[in-house]
């Protein structure tokens, strides 16, 4: 599904660039369910954002079904992720002047998927928010509004959906019911998940974790 | 702690916000700085020279020579008061260079031994005499006229005796309808000019020997208490730099106004800067509230930086305004016809500081007070930070203050209220747009796929359709912008129209036409090959009674006087000219009341009269009053049939006062009339050949006269384009921010769009689409009213023709726009071009 070999990356300038990936090299197989667990400043966001194509490593390889998507244009990339990746963020980050539904129809009607409004419609209502449809980000809660974006991430039915703390911004027991409805849709529809986190519970739900420290697997 | 917070750490962390505001606050102050300046070292200079522009203490002047018993009162006035006297007679009248076979309209100012009591004439020849004949520096030039020359004035000759080349009693050079040239007071009469009905005015001089500044009041006072004709005239120094001033201040105060523009853009800035360096920094600043700082010093420390900022400005003004003050003195000087002094007087300009640290200060309110209504402990708990909501009221002492300083800095109360509520009908048509165009979108996106027809699309219409205030805002501050934009150069386009020489504009104004002259006249002008129009008789006439009770000059009590108060002043003398006719010429319109019946008035009832909407407003005489004149010592009545407007730019003989045909007719008068266009040399010969054959005949060059109002109008027009151009400069950069400030809001949202698979171009798309949508309808709307809003500018504060130029309406709002859109897309660069990696959690 995913093989990352030798990737690398740091920031800032001369004596003040700081290595934050120090060559991983990492395979991930098709519906699996993967845990990155890390202290603060470990790489784990890091590293999700290159295997997400958000960020550009500074050496090598991401392999996406036998693709590189580090070889990729900038808007071939921008293709590519529309057509087979999902992300969730801590932050939500729906758009401020959709409804929920207009949110979730967003990626489909980026791929000109026939019925998307019933498409958007039924996603909601699997995430049970069929009766917050015209609601607007604002006017929902954090849970709410997380589950509109993990709606909209799955929407598209990517191969791998990666998931960056879905639950931090959320008390713990609407973090739990998020994180139990996002497992659900991952395991009904065999979706690979790359699941970034701090919580240990969190990660012993997933199939396999790995530890990144100091920018190196573990 | 709020000191090393607010003023230290805040400038050294944010000097991108700081610099911007300073700027801006900078540019939309300098405008106004500039001009106090200027109006302060015009009025100093008037007032130094007050004395040297009347020439005397007291002068006491009439339209018409004073009656005996006049000069007999002034007589027991001035016995305790030892004095010196003269007497001056000024007329226009037509001179001939007989060297030259040249005619032309001259102001005559005809004066005896002593003038001028104060300030000198220099001329080519030495000393002034007042028993010669000098001519000023314009003529000689015009005529290439030299000493010894002759000049034909009425019916006698006299040689020249010299050039006038500095006269400290010529207020305004630039101003003067005609050149001057002076004589002896004696050989005036002997010209022949002196006729009744002549125009001219006769001015009784005194200097008083023990001088005191109260002095001249009291002797005023004891004037008008012998001699009770409004028609008579007392002027002391002060009113005399006081009226040469007024020319000054139409333009000054126009231009002030040009600058308030340049102010209200950048305050609508600084609000926006505030308001997101505020929205920016509320974390920190409910941060310092929780440990302890309250939100009064908050707030105190908020208007400190303010003040600091705006004191920075101010000095950095004077540093900038002074020098080039110094170095653009001999340019301003020519363009006001005034000699200004390079050394400034800042007094002035320091006097307005306050007044425009409140007004700048006043826009901050409603988020100051938005931050008191800040629950700050609430904020920190927020996923998204957002200051209390602005209510109507809060912007109420901006609105205020706004008001009061239209109306100060353009010294009328009618020009500042139509400033103001042009202003507030942008405020009130555009919310009123923005909510109507809301509620429409709402409708066309509900229940509807995002797809509108393209995606980039449908999320723009939902963008514009859900913004709710922050548009409104965004969209508020563009019309503004662009309606003050369209207004400056509307109104510039009205003023050039108007001095501007079409074939409705007569060629010849013709006046002083005795009524035994009318008749040679029109044969005369027969053989010449011309027909004179609108011959037009001339009674001077004064109004004793309104509906039986005598007219009195009132007087207001009251300090604060405003320029429609010296238009009233000046309107309210009873001395008139009047004439009778049943029929409108093309440059009149009635807008109350009825025409006059054909046929003139019979026996069996009153004479109708038409007036002229503003001498009728300003004598406070109604449709269907009643009014008596003296004419010559005989009385008659007559019935307000109508009120009429008249469009006085028009050079047509045109009268306050027009009486139906039947009842004066034979009373004492002189006539007017025009020559229509037509070829220079035949207007050129009709012209020399009347005034050798009727020397009292006085003519104005229409075209002359228009070209010189024209040239001075571009003088003028030239300081007002700087102003205005500082204005669209404070406004561009207000742009730029608007637009760097609703990309910033955007950023993550275009990041988010950019992770679920938006390339770089339907990105920029979507931004075209709605930013393209809003700016061009707030352009399109601003340039419409700025157009309806100098129409009504034009023709209520500078009773100019209404007037539409398309190319300065469509090419401003399609350049704005595009250039509003080039902002938004160079603004969004660096976040259509930014991999999105910031929207991670630890990013």
């Amino acid at each position: 599904m995913m093989k990352v070999l030798n990737l690398k990356k740091s920031y800032g300038q001369g004596d003040a660039r700081f290595e934050v990936l120090k060559g991983i090299n990492l395979e991930i197989l098709k519906g699996e369910t993967l845990a990155l667990i890390g202290k603060s400043g470990s790489g784990k966001s890091t590293l999700l954002s290159l295997l997400a194509g958000l960020d550009r490593p500074d050496s090598g390889e991401i392999m996406v079904q036998d693709k590189s998507i580090t070889s990729m244009s900038e808007s071939e990339l921008t293709y590519f992720r529309a057509h087979h990746m999902g992300i969730v963020f801590q932050q939500f980050h729906l758009v401020s002047t959709l409804n929920a539904l207009e949110n979730v129809l967003l990626p489909l009607e980026l791929l000109k998927r026939e019925n998307a409004l019933k498409e958007a419609q039924e996603l909601l209502e699997s995430v049970g928010l069929g009766h917050r449809t015209h609601h607007l980000p604002s006017e929902m809660s954090g849970g709410e509004c997380q589950r509109v974006a993990i709606a909209r991430a799955l929407a598209i039915k990517p191969s791998i959906l990666f998931a960056d703390e879905p639950s931090g911004n959320l008390d713990e027991e609407t973090g739990d019911k998020v994180m139990e409805l996002l497992f659900n849709m991952v395991s009904t529809t065999g979706t690979t998940l790359v699941l970034v986190t701090h919580d240990q519970d969190l990660a012993r739900k997933c199939s396999r974790i790995i530890h990144l420290e100091h920018g190196s697997l573990l | 702690m709020i000191f090393k917070f607010f003023f230290l750490k805040e400038m050294k962390k944010f000097p991108f916000f700081f610099l911007l505001l300073f700027f801006t606050l900078f540019l939309g102050t300098m405008g106004l700085m500039g001009i106090s300046i200027i109006t302060g070292q015009v009025h100093e200079k008037l007032q130094s020279n007050a004395n040297q522009l009347l020439t005397s203490d007291i002068a006491v002047s009439a339209r018409r020579d004073l009656f005996d018993t006049e000069l007999k009162s002034l007589e027991e006035v001035f016995k305790n008061h030892p004095h010196k006297t003269y007497k001056i007679i000024d007329i226009y009248s037509m001179i001939t260079h007989l060297r030259a076979k040249a005619s032309r309209l001259v102001e005559i100012r005809a004066t005896q031994e002593g003038f001028p009591f104060y300030g000198e004439l220099k001329t080519s020849e030495g000393a002034f005499q007042s028993d010669k004949l000098y001519i000023s520096k314009d003529l000689a030039d015009l005529w290439q006229v030299e000493t010894h020359d002759e000049l034909q004035i009425g019916d006698i000759t006299m040689k020249v005796s010299g050039v006038v080349l500095d006269d400290s009693s010529m207020g305004l050079r630039g101003f003067s309808l005609a050149p001057r040239i002076y004589m002896p007071e004696a050989r005036l009469v002997e010209t022949g000019l002196l006729k009744p009905g002549a125009t001219g005015s006769f001015t009784y001089h005194f200097k008083l020997e023990n001088f005191s500044a109260a002095k001249p009041q009291d002797i005023k006072k004891e004037i008008y208490a012998v001699i009770k004709d409004s028609a008579i005239r007392i002027t002391l120094p002060e009113d005399s730099s006081e009226q040469t001033g007024r020319v000054i201040n139409v333009l000054t105060n126009f231009m002030a106004l040009s600058a308030l523009i340049g102010l209200i853009l950048s305050l609508v800035g600084v609000f926006y800067l505030y308001q997101s360096h505020l929205l920016a920094r509320l974390k920190d600043l409910c941060l310092l509230n929780l440990h302890g700082l309250t939100k009064n010093k908050i707030i105190l420390g908020i208007i400190g930086q303010f003040a600091f900022v705006f004191s920075l400005v101010m000095a950095l003004e004077f540093f900038v305004i002074v020098p080039l003050y110094r170095q653009f003195a001999p340019e301003l000087s020519s363009v006001l016809g005034l000699e200004l002094s390079r050394d400034v007087n800042l007094a002035a300009s320091l006097s307005q500081i306050p007044y425009l640290f409140a007004l700048s200060l006043f826009i901050l309110v409603p988020l100051l007070l938005g931050l008191m209504r800040t629950s700050m402990g609430l904020q920190l708990k927020a996923s998204k930070l957002s200051l209390g909501r602005f209510r109507f009221w809060d912007f109420l002492p901006f609105i205020v203050s706004l008001w009061l300083f239209s109306c100060y800095i353009s010294h009328s109360f009618k020009t500042g209220n139509l400033f103001f509520f042009a202003l507030m009908l942008v405020f009130f048509m555009s919310t009123l747009f923005v909510r109507a165009s809301q509620w429409l979108l709402k409708k066309i996106i509900k229940g509807k796929g995002l797809l509108l027809p393209t995606i980039e699309n449908g999320i723009a219409l939902r963008g514009l359709a859900r913004s709710g205030h922050k548009l409104t805002l965004s969209f508020l501050s563009l019309a503004i912008g662009s309606t003050l934009i369209s207004l400056i150069l509307q109104l510039d386009t009205m003023i050039s129209k108007e001095f501007t020489l079409d074939s409705e504009k007569p060629s010849l104004f013709i006046f002083d036409i005795q009524e035994e002259q009318m008749d040679p006249l029109l044969e005369h002008a027969k053989k010449e090959g011309v027909n004179l129009s609108y011959v037009t008789p001339m009674i001077r006439a004064r109004l004793e009674k309104v509906n039986d009770k005598q007219f009195v000059r009132k007087k207001r009590s009251y300090n604060f006087r405003d320029r429609e108060d010296d238009e009233e002043r000046r309107f309210r003398s009873n001395s008139l000219n009047l004439t009778y006719r049943d029929y409108l010429t093309g440059t009149e319109r009635i807008i109350s009341g009825e025409p006059f019946p054909e046929g003139g008035a019979p026996d069996d009832r009153l004479p109708y009269v038409s007036l002229e909407n503003r001498w009728a407003q300003r004598m406070d005489i109604q449709i269907g009053d009643k009014l008596t004149f003296d004419v010559q010592g005989v009385e008659f009545e007559a019935m307000v049939r109508n009120i009429k407007e008249i469009k006085w730019t028009s050079f047509y003989p045109n009268f306050f006062v027009t009486i139906e045909p039947g009842m004066i007719d034979a009373a004492p008068k002189t006539f007017l009339a025009v020559l229509p266009s037509g070829p220079a040399e035949t207007k050129l010969n009709f012209q020399r050949t009347t005034v050798e054959r009727f020397p009292n005949i006085s003519f104005i060059d229409v075209e002359e006269l228009i070209g010189k109002l024209s040239s001075l109008f571009v003088r003028a027009r030239g300081a007002i384009e700087i102003i205005s151009w500082l204005s669209l400069i404070v406004g561009m950069v207000i742009l730029y921010g608007l637009s760097h400030d609703q990309v910033y809001r955007r950023y993550y949202d275009l990041a988010l769009m950019k992770t679920l698979g938006f390339s770089a171009l339907r990105l920029r798309l979507n931004l075209i689409y709605e930013f393209g949508a809003l700016f061009f309808s707030a352009m399109s709307m601003g340039l419409f009213l700025g157009w309806m809003i100098a129409q009504v500018i034009g023709r209520e504060a500078f009773k100019l023709s209404p007037s539409v130029d398309w190319g300065r309406l469509f090419y401003p709002a399609l350049f704005l726009t595009v250039l509003c859109l080039a902002t938004i897309l160079l603004s969004s660069w660096r976040a259509v071009k930014a991999r999105p990696r910031e929207l991670l959690s630890d990013s």
